[in-house]
């Protein structure tokens, strides 16, 4: 068993000059064989739990398990050649000095195997990230998405139990990006590594992740589905991360909101909240219909800008009386700066949350 | 746990390191600061009393600071153009520069001070004699022995400093920088004035106070050219003190008020050095327009051309033909010989023991400085030891030691200890890898700040314990670096001069002390053909060494720096 169990973790840094952010009191259960994600803005702290999972840190209070083995704790952590784990680098660290092979070949001479053995393991691996022929290259003979799997190759030969990923498609064009997406994936699917993946960017969290843990300011703010966070988001720091929204001031009105304008939208109100009190309403652009003035539905309103962006029509919608709102419609539907539109927002995509 | 972490490499390499730098450099300082206040009698600040009262000492140091003084601001006087030339114009010729100036760099200084005395001493002077005999006209002879003529032959060996940085410091300012003065209408003369000066004048000003250091720290020249001028200066006046009765407490306070001034200079040096930061942002930069000079680039040329005579080609053409003489003097062609050479190599029994001090003194030192730089530079970069950054600058004291201050330090501290190293190879080697510890340690950091340490951790993860990691992944990631450092340390050791003379027995003769000895007894020819020899091995050194060094495994890891492979990430 290969689960991840991470309870209580914290990580201060004292002092400037350090460019690794605090992590405080992370609780984290990671299953076996998945794939999650530690999403969040940089200087959040994910990469420092990415370091403490892999040994490289000690942490400062709470644990780390990997099954029911104890790896870190504040008394002292099991070094990270001690750990079996693989690690995927943002920079690949691919080293220069070495070919392809003597590099992916690195971990199994530390294991002692035969070398016909590992050869033929290093091949199979080579193969496995479409690197067969490229054996005998130097890294500076390689592109970047190569070196990339040279990365990758070099880590998955030695068939971790765990395999964590600092940012690996960063430093990649967006066309390999998106292509390396869909190999990771696969690649997880097929060999069943738990991947502990670390990025800034929401869209790719989304595209990998079984789970994804959204961290922010050293904390977690949420641990769900890609569909949870995205659509059920447990806090507006969340919502906000999570793609574009609107953030639109309502007051609490029977089993709904108000809006300004004095619309009334059935939301979920967030516990505790009274008649009356304040809250922020979060609205997607993709969740906002503009009509014609004539329907009889939704609040009125007027475009005030329009980008057209290729697969989307993106509009800015001040409304009577109220708020403006950023809306995505269906690159059909042409509208001009200055028109007259009806806005009906739909209730059940939005979140309510308490002012603080 | 197991029998793995019974022996573990890492503690046993990080603590000999230390422990290397408190031997080879804290004791014998901290020796030199005791023995300067405290005598038989207890405690005294007598020594420095004298030693700034002393009519003799005064003018020793006062001596030292005209001879840096003028010498630094004609380092700046030569460097400056020569650098501007070679950097920002059209000027032809533009290898000749850099020739001229890397020679004068490695050329031993206290050879080009006997070239000069050969050519310029009043009486037997060749230049001299040429001017009083064959043209007829005393008033254009030139007197080396004189202060004027130490700040000659010093020069020589010190504008380098100012042409190197200023040149690197032109090159890299980005081209925008100008162009954006220009487009908002400066002229040229304008935003020269405006905008490149104002950002080369810290490296510039850093040179300068290197020539200084550099200059005041020469004990050769101060004493081939100064002591027959009776200019004593403050390294020759230390040695004097170490004549029979020797004056331990004085020189160590005529030490260290050396070292004050020397600390002085280098630490406006940094402060002007680490304004320079900006000038290196531009990066990928364009690089900027040549200046068209038109028929005055000639007129550069011809400087350098004579900056070139004067440095490399008239001292050097001097050594040879002394050293192919029967008696120097008019009438080269008519006393040719090979005699001096072979009395030399074969006949002064004292070459072939120097040579071979000097060869080992010089390959193991550098080796050992750069091997203990390279642990020191990774505790630096790597580790969260307590007190790392005291042990950095520690490792970095002897950047602030004239050599024969090192060489006072070290007889302190070692003639208290009951072990007897006074004399032998021991106490030179001591003295090298302690004085060149820092070009180690610099060229350590260098490297190892260029490995970015996700390379030695991902080795980690996959299971590579520390020695692993060292030996697999940092040591050959560095060693170009590495080599580069022994070179640099290697280079000023085969010609060490002003530690040695202190510290030398005739068992442990070097090369450099060997012409020194023999020049002060008068063997006027053989001392050439012994300074050719000096010449020619320090020359073979740089070639092979350069053969080594440009090898594949350099160019493959330089190559792969330009790519995101993980190194400089």
């Amino acid at each position: 068993m290969a689960g991840i169990r991470i309870a209580g973790l914290s990580k201060v840094y004292d002092g400037q000059g350090s460019d690794m952010a605090a992590v405080n009191h992370l609780d984290l259960d990671i299953g076996d064989n998945e794939f999650v994600t530690l999403l969040g803005p940089s200087g959040c702290g994910k990469t420092t739990t990415l370091r403490l999972i892999a040994g490289y840190l000690k942490p400062d209070a709470g644990t780390i398990h990997v099954g029911d083995r104890l790896l870190s704790s504040e008394n002292g952590v099991v070094p990270p050649e001690k750990r079996g784990m693989g690690m995927v680098f943002q920079n690949y660290a691919v080293w220069p000095h070495k070919t392809v092979f003597e590099n992916v070949v690195f971990g199994l001479k530390l294991r002692r195997i035969p070398p016909a053995t590992a050869r033929d393991r290093v091949e199979k691996t080579l193969a496995l990230v479409n690197l067969a022929g490229l054996a005998d290259r130097f890294p500076n003979e390689l592109s970047g998405g190569q070196q990339q799997r040279v990365a990758l190759a070099r880590s998955l030969v030695v068939e971790p139990e765990i395999l964590l990923l600092d940012e690996p498609l960063s430093n990649l064009d967006a066309k390999l990006r998106e292509r390396m997406r869909t190999e990771l994936k696969q690649l997880q699917r097929r060999t069943g590594i738990t991947f502990v993946y670390v990025t800034h960017d929401q869209a790719e969290a989304l595209a990998l992740s079984d789970h994804i843990a959204v961290i922010h300011g050293g904390r977690l703010q949420q641990f769900g589905t890609p569909h949870d966070v995205y659509c059920r988001p447990a806090n507006k720091t969340v919502a906000d991360f999570m793609g574009l929204v609107n953030v639109l001031s309502a007051k609490v009105a029977g089993d709904g909101v108000m809006l300004d304008n004095g619309e009334r939208l059935s939301v979920a109100v967030p516990s505790g909240c009274a008649d009356g009190d304040e809250v922020d309403l979060t609205v997607r652009p993709e969740n906002v219909t503009l009509l014609p003035a004539s329907h009889p539905e939704g609040a009125l309103g007027k475009v005030v800008d329009q980008t057209f962006l290729g697969n989307i029509h993106e509009y800015q919608v001040t409304l009577d009386r109220g708020p403006s709102l950023r809306v995505q419609t269906h690159p059909a539907q042409r509208l001009s700066v200055g028109d007259s539109v009806r806005v009906v927002i739909d209730a059940t995509a939005c979140s309510a949350f308490r002012r603080v | 746990m197991r029998l793995a972490n019974a022996f573990r490499l890492k503690p046993w390499v990080m603590g000999g390191a230390i422990l290397a730098v408190v031997v080879l450099i804290v004791l014998p300082v901290a020796s030199l600061l005791i023995g300067s206040v405290w005598t038989a009698d207890g405690p005294t600040l007598g020594e420095f009393e004298r030693a700034l009262s002393g009519r003799l000492y005064v003018q020793a140091l006062l001596n030292s600071l005209m001879l840096g003084g003028w010498t630094a601001l004609f380092s700046v006087l030569i460097g400056v153009p020569l650098a501007w030339a070679v950097s920002r114009t059209n000027v032809p010729g533009k290898r000749l520069f850099q020739i001229t100036a890397n020679l004068s760099y490695l050329s031993p200084p206290f050879l080009t001070a006997i070239a000069f005395v050969y050519l310029f001493s009043p009486n037997s002077g060749i230049a001299n004699q040429f001017m009083r005999e064959v043209l007829g006209a005393p008033a254009l002879t030139f007197n080396v022995f004189s202060m004027t003529g130490l700040v000659i032959v010093t020069v020589i060996h010190t504008f380098p400093f100012v042409f190197l940085l200023a040149s690197s410091a032109l090159q890299s300012v980005d081209a925008s920088y100008e162009e954006a003065a220009q487009i908002l209408g400066a002229g040229k003369f304008r935003t020269a004035l405006t905008i490149t000066a104002p950002l080369v004048a810290p490296a510039i000003l850093s040179g300068t106070l290197l020539a200084f250091v550099n200059a005041i720290a020469l004990f050769g020249s101060q004493a081939i050219i100064g002591l027959p001028a009776r200019i004593f200066t403050l390294p020759t006046r230390l040695y004097s003190l170490f004549n029979y009765p020797p004056q331990y407490a004085l020189a160590s306070a005529l030490s260290l008020i050396f070292v004050a001034i020397t600390i002085a200079a280098l630490y406006l040096q940094r402060a002007f050095l680490a304004r320079r930061s900006y000038v290196t942002l531009g990066g990928k930069g364009s690089r900027p327009q040549l200046v068209d000079l038109g028929a005055a680039r000639w007129v550069l040329l011809v400087f350098c051309m004579l900056t070139f005579v004067v440095a490399i080609v008239l001292p050097y053409a001097t050594l040879i033909a002394v050293s192919f003489s029967k008696s120097w003097g008019l009438g080269f062609w008519h006393n040719l010989t090979f005699a001096n050479y072979r009395f030399i190599l074969f006949d002064y029994d004292v070459t072939q023991r120097a040579i071979t001090n000097s060869l080992l003194l010089a390959t193991s030192a550098a080796l050992i400085a750069v091997l203990i730089g390279a642990v020191i530079g990774w505790i630096d970069i790597r580790t969260k030891l307590p007190g790392r950054k005291l042990l950095d600058y520690a490792a970095l004291i002897p950047l602030g030691l004239p050599g024969i201050v090192m060489a006072v330090a070290i007889l302190q501290f070692w003639l208290k200890v009951p072990i007897a190293l006074y004399g032998t190879l021991t106490i030179l080697l001591l003295a090298y890898v302690g004085r060149y510890l820092p070009l180690g340690v610099r060229a350590a950091d260098t490297s190892l700040r260029q490995v970015d340490p996700s390379l030695e951790e991902s080795a980690a993860i996959l299971g590579a314990g520390w020695g692993h990691i060292m030996r697999e992944i940092t040591l050959p990631l560095i060693r170009p670096g590495l080599f580069a450092g022994w070179l640099l340390v290697f280079v000023p050791a085969i010609q060490e001069l002003s530690a040695s003379i202190l510290l030398f027995s005739s068992s442990s003769m070097t090369l450099a002390v060997a012409v020194y000895n023999l020049y002060e007894t008068g063997h006027t020819e053989p001392v050439a053909a012994l300074a050719m020899i000096n010449v020619a091995i320090i020359g073979v050194a740089i070639l092979i060494a350069g053969k080594l060094g440009g090898g594949r495994m350099g160019r493959r890891v330089s190559a792969s720096t330009e790519r995101p492979a993980g190194v400089a990430a």
